[in-house]
């Protein structure tokens, strides 16, 4: 529980950086998900009840600071765990090239989750043609940053266990 | 029950959290959700993080922009720089023209003056050897340019015709040794001939020890040799040697027309009395 705490904080800060710092990439538009590569993470690595409440959380967070409407990004980081969590059963990753292209994926529900919903509970027109480049764009560069992220959060992870055994 | 439960505790908060969140989003796209119990919670952890932040990116973002700026002004002074010479190139072609205007305009006002059937003619070539000054025209005896007829500028003299095709005319110039200009000085009527040298000077032969001639004086064509017009420009004095024997004092002088610097000139027929009759 503790530990799931602590990634809810770094999951925080991700989204401080996401709605800050990050901007300033040349990415024009595009920011890159740094809650979506940790929620892939709880969801092969970590999956707990906590893990499942902080992406619910991370996902109401990013529809505080940013979504028109309540619910998109909790509904997708939700769905995303979830389609994680049962597909890591079935899934050997060894290599950072496994985690990109699990992450990749997993951008591909989020972003195929989040134009349903704003398909059916917000009007835009035009959408499709603006959202189908979006989540592509979204799912390569997460990929990419993917390995980064895992190593770093394995890493954290590690630290984090053996200072609690050590205390 | 609780086993049930314990086994599929992650699948089945997942999906509670699924139905929740679909449970909010129609609440707040039907404007039913009053009160945001969460929001205010996490803006209230997030804001002074934020706030932090802000002042940082803010700082990155002056220097991304100074940067920009920067790389912004390289590109704008190179775009300038490339547009100063494509305008220069520009002006410089309209100063030309503008320059060829003004001449052809003079030599139109100069035309004006001179006896009928003069023709315009620009000097397409200049002389292939140092021993001889001579230069080609681009109209020849199809234009109306005949052998003889005298080549002006509303400078000055430039020579004279001495041979012409069809299409191009050879001008003799007066700073070559086999030229001769019967020309006189403006402020004593003094006679003499301006012919060249192979000195590279252009000189005043002929003129009697006794007469007054000074540096500076101006030297015009009298017309009597059926050549040139009267009253044309041929050159100013510049050096006046009066030697201890001999009948005739040496003169050099400058030519009116530069020749170097001349493009179009105006091939003028005398009439003269004989031709007249």
């Amino acid at each position: 529980m503790k530990l799931s705490i602590l990634f809810f904080a770094v999951g925080l800060i991700l989204v401080l950086l996401q709605t800050t710092l990050l901007h300033l990439l040349p990415l024009g538009p595009i920011v890159p998900d740094f809650v979506l590569v940790l929620c892939v993470y709880w969801g092969l690595y970590h999956p707990t009840v906590g893990a499942v409440l902080a992406s619910f959380l991370l996902g109401y967070s990013v529809d505080v600071v940013s979504s028109p409407i309540l619910g998109l990004n909790a509904f997708a980081m939700s769905m995303v765990f979830l389609v994680v969590h049962l597909s890591s059963r079935s899934i050997w990753l060894h290599d950072p090239m496994a985690s990109a292209i699990v992450v990749l994926l997993a951008s591909l529900v989020k972003g195929a989750a989040l134009a349903l919903l704003s398909a059916i509970f917000l009007s835009v027109e035009s959408f499709w043609i603006g959202a189908s480049r979006y989540i592509i764009m979204e799912a390569l560069i997460a990929a990419a940053l993917a390995p980064i992220v895992f190593a770093l959060l394995r890493r954290g992870q590690s630290y984090v266990e053996r200072f609690r055994v050590t205390a | 029950m609780f086993a049930f439960l314990r086994k599929n505790q992650i699948i089945l908060s997942s999906c509670f959290c699924l139905l929740l969140s679909l449970y909010i989003l129609n609440a707040h796209a039907r404007g039913q959700l009053k009160n945001d119990p969460i929001g205010p919670i996490l803006l209230w952890l997030l804001r002074p993080m934020q706030l932090g932040t802000h002042a940082v990116t803010g700082w990155f973002s002056d220097v991304q922009k100074e940067f920009g700026t920067l790389s912004g002004f390289k590109t704008e002074n190179e775009r300038l720089r490339n547009r100063v010479q494509q305008l220069e190139a520009e002006r410089n072609k309209l100063l030309e023209i503008e320059a060829t205007n003004r001449r052809l305009q003079q030599l139109l006002d100069f035309r004006a003056q001179l006896p009928p059937g003069s023709v315009t003619a620009t000097i397409i070539a200049n002389s292939a050897s140092t021993w001889f000054q001579s230069c080609l025209l681009d109209k020849g005896s199809s234009d109306g340019v005949g052998k003889g007829m005298a080549a002006v500028t509303p400078l000055g003299v430039v020579g004279q015709v001495i041979s012409t095709a069809a299409r191009s005319a050879k001008v003799l110039l007066i700073t070559d040794p086999n030229s001769g200009v019967d020309v006189l000085v403006q402020r004593t009527r003094a006679r003499g001939i301006v012919s060249g040298s192979l000195e590279q000077k252009t000189v005043m032969k002929y003129v009697k020890r006794s007469e007054d001639i000074q540096v500076g004086d101006r030297l015009i064509t009298t017309g009597l040799d059926g050549v040139f017009p009267k009253g044309l420009m041929v050159g100013t004095v510049t050096k006046v040697q009066k030697q201890n024997l001999g009948l005739f004092q040496y003169i050099e002088l400058v030519p009116a027309v530069s020749l170097s610097q001349t493009e179009e000139v105006l091939v003028v027929k005398v009439e003269t009395n004989q031709t007249k009759n």
